[in-house]
């Protein structure tokens, strides 16, 4: 617009000094002047023809800048909608969040549906069971000493379905012979088998073996017992062995009674000198292989054993339980003598508190010093779990009392019987600390009463 | 030389615990109901002739039978796997019947850990 104007001033400037002119002055310009002023006229004229070329451009531009603008206008009042949509749109959802939140307080969580884990992607056939003790003993006559630390981890490995290898260790410690400095560790291998399921009746089981006699070889761990000693008797016979066994159980009815059975085959006893005489006789040995690597059968036959077990429960927490087992083979090397077994055993419960369980054992086996050996035993062990008194006591809910009385007679003459009178106080249900004086009666004088407290764990 | 049997005895003995061992898996193979799939489908037929029992929930399985031997463990105590191992162990060294064992675990694995 300032440059139209100024145009528009240049013309009239002009024409201003041309045609006021008189003519006398008119006269007085040649026509070289005139030229120039014509020229200047001309220049002037072309000047602003280009001046208003720019200015229509700018006008141009002009409104373009202003749609662009009005555009941009539009545009920002659709984001400023935008934006307030979008802010009540969060309100809502904060709305929504903070009603499930006070929803979820007011309703208890269901948990989820268990899904088991792909078998085919994680490996979780391998586990660790086990017990651990701590013991502390008192022998009549003798300084008190904290006896032992065990260890006893049992180490499962599953292969499918049917297959399970297991192994138990037992881990020791223990003072060396007298007159030598320090203690030895001691590494023991309790069993170590293969379990392979043939069908649902029949188990085979092969290695070295747990044996059924009786019942109490199998819950023979420091936190199922409730004495921390073993019953006298038990000396009577082996606790494992090496071999094969067919085992299972036949359920009668839907009530949960069942006959469970065990038949075995193993290397059996031996003697420990190779004689037969009666000293000799090693519960304990024969497991097939010399410590001289020579593989040593100390006798030609295996001997043989079987165990049959009638269960039944009335109803949970209330069940009786009879077996009868038995095992014979021969002992000595020239395989002239035969070491029998049998045990009858029976556990009862009446509810969660009160417990009696027993075993019968006896056993004959001939020697070349002694003639036909005929040893023999029993104990008798019940419990009571003090929270039957329904007392609101703290400390006595936790409390079982036990009492066990067992007898053996070794049949060369030695007769020896104990009384034990206990207790045990559960810190959790597999934290026990057990304790218990035993009185003793024998013709051993070796024989003595202890007081025995144990620490017991199972895992 | 005292021998409390005579060679005769040993291999009665011997024999026996063979032949015991033999008829066992053959009767539960055979006669036991459930060992094969015809007794199975004999099972089925019987159980629609009589009328249902109240079954034992695995539950009241797990009370009865592993209170027989320990403590009863929680289980939150160990995962629906490690039970599935536990059990197979448990199965051998109590001598659980196969269904009563599959239904222990069962109990078990719903309310184990993870």
């Amino acid at each position: 617009m300032k440059t139209r104007s100024f145009a528009l001033g240049c013309a009239c400037i002009c024409c201003a000094l041309v045609v006021p002119l008189p003519v006398g002055t008119a006269a007085a310009i040649d026509d070289q002047q005139f030229n120039e002023l014509k020229d200047l006229v001309t220049k002037l004229g072309q000047k602003i023809e280009t001046q208003d070329q720019r200015i229509e451009q700018l006008e141009k531009t002009h409104a373009q800048d202003a749609q662009v603008h009005a555009q941009d206008q539009k545009t920002h009042e659709q984001d400023q909608q935008k934006i307030q949509e979008l802010q009540q749109k969060l309100g809502e959802t904060q709305q929504a969040v903070s009603n499930v939140q006070t929803a979820a307080i007011a309703v208890p969580v269901e948990p989820l549906p268990r899904v088991p884990l792909d078998e085919a992607t994680v490996n979780h056939n391998f586990s660790i069971l086990g017990d651990a003790e701590f013991q502390y003993a008192k022998t009549s006559g003798q300084h008190g000493t904290f006896l032992f630390a065990d260890f006893a981890p049992i180490f499962l490995y599953r292969g499918g379905e049917k297959v399970l290898f297991e192994a138990g260790f037992d881990f020791g410690l223990q003072n060396n012979a007298p007159n030598s400095p320090g203690a030895t560790t001691t590494i023991n291998l309790s069993f170590a088998q293969l379990d392979y399921l043939m069908n649902d009746y029949v188990t085979l089981v092969a290695g070295d073996m747990v044996l059924p006699l009786g019942t109490y070889s199998e819950r023979t761990a420091g936190w199922l017992n409730k004495i921390p000693d073993d019953p006298l008797p038990r000396d009577l016979l082996p606790g494992a062995g090496v071999g094969a066994q067919l085992r299972g159980a036949v359920p009668l009815g839907e009530s949960g009674k069942l006959i469970n059975y065990s038949v075995w085959g193993v290397n059996g006893a031996s003697s420990a000198d190779g004689t037969g005489n009666a000293d000799q006789l090693d519960l304990g040995g024969n497991v097939g292989l010399r410590s001289d690597n020579a593989v040593a059968n100390l006798h030609g036959k295996p001997s043989g054993g079987a165990r049959v077990g009638w269960f039944m429960p009335f109803k949970p927490h209330y069940d009786l339980e009879l077996g009868l087992s038995g095992q014979s083979g021969e002992w000595d090397n020239a395989g002239q003598h035969l070491w029998s077994a049998g045990v009858l055993d029976a556990s009862l419960h009446l509810g969660s508190t009160v417990e009696v369980k027993g075993e019968y054992i006896r056993s004959c086996y001939g020697s070349d010093d002694h003639g036909n050996v005929r040893p023999e035993g029993w104990w008798l062990q019940a419990s009571y779990k003090l929270v039957g008194l329904n007392l609101d006591w703290p400390v006595i809910n936790n409390l079982e009392l036990v009492n066990r009385y067992d007898s053996i007679h070794d049949g060369l003459g030695t007769r020896t019987r104990r009384y034990t009178l206990g207790y045990i106080y559960y810190f959790s249900n597999t934290l026990l600390f057990e304790g218990g004086y035993e009185f003793l009666h024998s013709n051993d004088p070796t024989q003595k009463d202890q007081l025995i407290f144990q620490l017991s764990y199972g895992f | 030389m005292n021998r409390p049997s005579s060679l005769k005895s040993r291999l009665w003995t011997g024999a026996s615990v063979a032949v015991l061992g033999a008829l066992l898996y053959a009767l539960s193979s055979v006669f036991v109901p459930g060992a094969g799939a015809k007794a199975e489908k004999k099972t089925e037929k019987r159980v629609e002739k009589k009328p249902e029992k109240k079954k034992l929930s695995g539950a009241e399985l797990y009370s009865m039978h592993c209170n027989r031997c320990h403590p009863e463990r929680y289980p939150t105590e160990r995962t629906a796997a490690q039970w599935k191992t536990i059990l197979l162990h448990m199965r051998v060294r109590a001598n659980l019947p196969a269904e009563q064992s599959q239904m222990i675990l069962k109990y078990l694995q719903d309310n184990s850990g993870r």
